[in-house]
């Protein structure tokens, strides 16, 4: 579904001009890398995301969806732009206060799940709590009741390569929610796995997002992507259009 | 990132690389152990070394020939304390006694049972004043008398014969001219307590005869009149002023014919017990900080191979940093983990080193043949250094750990 300039400019002056319950928004957002020539991952853009909204940004490979996600994340900074996440300028935070960005206001789910090898289940969990200084009885506790809503509480002691694919990601999931961020970031989080699973997964993402949490989803498949309220279009590292489902 | 939790995720990191994480350690215990053997080592001599000295050597000053200025160790290098400067001594205030000591060469000493070769005694016997023995522990006997053919034996020398010698035994000197001397024993002693400040000085055979009349080494004084002149003197001083007798002594020296005697490039020398000891430790102290620097060296290639490892580690986990950046940890976290994990390689290398030091230590005080002495506060110092090694070798690895972007790093592999 190619959607014009026109679309786009109009679709994105209605998402920034709601910025009242905005708890992302990004402002002409660029960057790029330099590699013997410019490699433009992100073009100029600008999105919002209102507090408690599920939203998919969807595109082809290399279309800059990742750069995206990671540059709301904090895991990245852009070239050129502002990224502002639940009140905070990202580009005027110091190191430590944007990984503190990282460990409370989101939560990052990823393709390749990303759990430490060496942990269990429940200290991959509450790895995001050691970090806040959250004392180990506490987050270990908080770590196995997430387990168990997410269907692992008969796993808290396994280490990922004892797990499937699916079992990870629950894992993950259950690791992102660790300290109740505002945010869920999830970047093409049934891509390592089954159809069913995949499934699996989606449904708890609709159940975080139940829970008023804001999601943004990354995904190229379309079935993923209706799961969200919106689906945002890129395409080159701009947004080709926006889209209510 | 708590202390505790940092703790276990290093030591976590540690146990995943058995093999690996041991042989570092390895090198940090051969470098600690090498150290702490040296030091060890050291303190054992020293500690022989000065329990050697005698104690009732304490008020001893030894009078010698020493090159000018003092570097170099004393010496008896020829006859130059003349009867005048005997006298002069004996004057100054502090000073109890005046023991001469000069050379009479002989070539063998024969007694009803056998004869024996000097040669082993650098061709002499000890020519001295009954003073000398005024601090002597006797076995047998008494000291010889002024002007008397009688001879006072240690007992290293008396059991060179067959049957050893004892007191009322007569034997005779054959004397480097040939001429043959006939004496009886008169005593044997343990130790005289006037020849050195060392207790092993006595192991060795000694025959002590009066110097009237055996003893006649003449020098010319530059006036023309002959004096009698030993090449070494005891002086025993009042307990209570030892250095400051000493300092009186070498105010004398520049008036003395000792002075104008010497072979060019010496002077007269004057040491107490207490100088001897002080200078044998600064020795001892200067060849164990030597060794020990080179024991040092190891360590360095210790604190390498821990460097060496952290890096391999950093780049091998390079994705689990990015992890845990993207869950929140600062660069801090990063740092102080990894830190953690190199000053932990260090801590249990100086753990395994300490008793491998000691062994190493007993080993070879054992065949330096001494006695071994304990350095208890080493135990700290090597905990102290081990954990220096380990964060100093892993500072940079840290750091690089640290720096890590967490895009690359979530990329990698
Ligand atoms: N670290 C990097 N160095 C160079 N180019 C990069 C880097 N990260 C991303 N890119 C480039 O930026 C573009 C967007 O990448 P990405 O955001 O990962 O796309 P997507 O997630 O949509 O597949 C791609 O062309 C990619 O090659
Ligand atoms: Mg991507």
């Amino acid at each position: 579904m190619p959607v014009g300039p026109l679309l786009r400019a109009v679709a994105t002056d209605a998402l920034t001009d709601d910025e009242t319950d905005a708890v992302v928004s990004l402002a002409d957002v660029s960057k790029t890398y330099e590699l013997g020539g410019t490699v433009t991952a992100l073009d100029a853009v600008s999105l919002s995301l209102p507090d408690g909204s599920y939203t998919a940004v969807m595109g082809p490979s290399g279309s800059g969806k990742s750069t995206l996600l990671n540059l709301v994340g904090g895991l990245d900074t852009p070239t050129s732009g502002t990224v502002e996440v639940d009140g905070k300028r990202l580009g005027d935070l110091s190191e430590p206060e944007r990984a503190d960005v990282r460990g409370r206001t989101v939560g990052f789910v990823f393709q390749t799940f990303n759990l430490m090898p060496r942990l269990t289940a429940a200290e991959n969990v509450a790895l995001p709590l050691a970090f806040q200084g959250v004392d180990p009885a506490e987050r270990i506790d908080r770590a196995k009741q997430l387990l168990d809503s997410v269907g692992l509480g008969d796993r808290y002691d396994h280490h990922p390569p004892e797990l499937s694919g699916g079992q990870r990601q629950r894992v993950a999931i259950a690791r992102a929610l660790a300290s109740e961020p505002a945010i869920l970031l999830a970047d093409e989080p049934t891509g390592n796995v089954d159809t069913d699973t995949g499934e699996q997964v989606m449904g708890l993402l609709q159940e975080v997002n139940d829970e008023g949490r804001t999601i943004l989803l990354v995904t190229h498949e379309r079935a993923i992507a209706e799961h969200a309220d919106r689906i945002v279009h890129v395409r080159d590292g701009e947004i080709t259009g926006i889209e209510e489902v | 990132m708590d202390g505790r939790e940092t703790l276990r995720l290093a030591t976590r990191a540690i146990r995943g690389h058995k093999l690996r994480s041991a042989l570092t350690v390895l090198g940090v215990v051969i470098g600690i152990a090498a150290v702490v053997t040296f030091v060890t080592l050291g303190a054992s001599v020293k500690a022989d070394v000065v329990g050697q000295i005698d104690q009732s050597a304490a008020n001893n000053i030894y009078l010698l020939s020493g090159p000018e200025g003092g570097d170099g160790p004393p010496q008896a290098a020829g006859p130059v304390y003349t009867e005048r400067d005997l006298e002069n001594i004996r004057d100054i205030e502090g000073v109890d006694t005046v023991v001469p000591r000069g050379g009479v060469r002989a070539d063998a000493v024969s007694a009803r049972n056998g004869t024996v070769a000097l040669g082993a005694n650098s061709g002499s016997v000890t020519a001295t004043t009954p003073a000398a023995f005024d601090r002597a522990t006797f076995l047998e006997g008494e000291r010889f008398e002024r002007g008397q053919s009688e001879v006072v034996v240690n007992e290293q020398a008396s059991a060179l014969f067959e049957e050893n010698l004892s007191v009322g035994d007569g034997i005779s000197l054959t004397l480097a001219g040939g001429e043959t001397a006939n004496l009886t024993v008169v005593g044997v002693v343990n130790r005289t307590g006037t020849e050195s400040p060392f207790q092993s000085f006595s192991q060795q055979p000694q025959f002590y005869v009066p110097t009237d009349p055996y003893y006649d080494r003449v020098v010319e004084l530059s006036d023309g009149t002959e004096q009698r002149a030993y090449p070494q003197v005891t002086v025993v001083a009042n307990p209570a002023e030892v250095t400051a007798t000493k300092e009186r002594i070498e105010a004398y020296f520049p008036d003395s014919d000792a002075a104008q005697l010497q072979r060019p490039g010496f002077e007269p020398s004057a040491r107490t017990t207490g100088d001897i000891a002080d200078s044998l430790e600064e020795l001892v102290d200067r060849l164990t900080r030597f060794v020990t620097g080179l024991a040092l060296i190891s360590l360095l290639v210790g604190a390498i191979g821990i460097a060496n490892i952290m890096l391999v580690s950093v780049t091998e986990r390079t994705r689990e940093i990015g992890i845990m950046k993207a869950v929140g940890a600062r660069n801090r976290d990063v740092l102080v983990l990894f830190l953690a994990e190199s000053a932990l390689l260090g801590v249990v290398g100086a753990l395994i080193a300490m008793p491998v030091g000691v062994v190493g230590g007993w080993a070879a005080a054992s065949y330096a043949d001494v006695p071994l002495t304990f350095v208890p506060e080493w135990f700290a110092i090597a905990i102290v250094v081990g954990v220096l090694v380990g964060v100093l070798a892993g500072l940079y690895p840290a750091w690089r750990a640290a720096s890590v972007d967490p895009i690359d790093a979530l990329r990698h592999e």
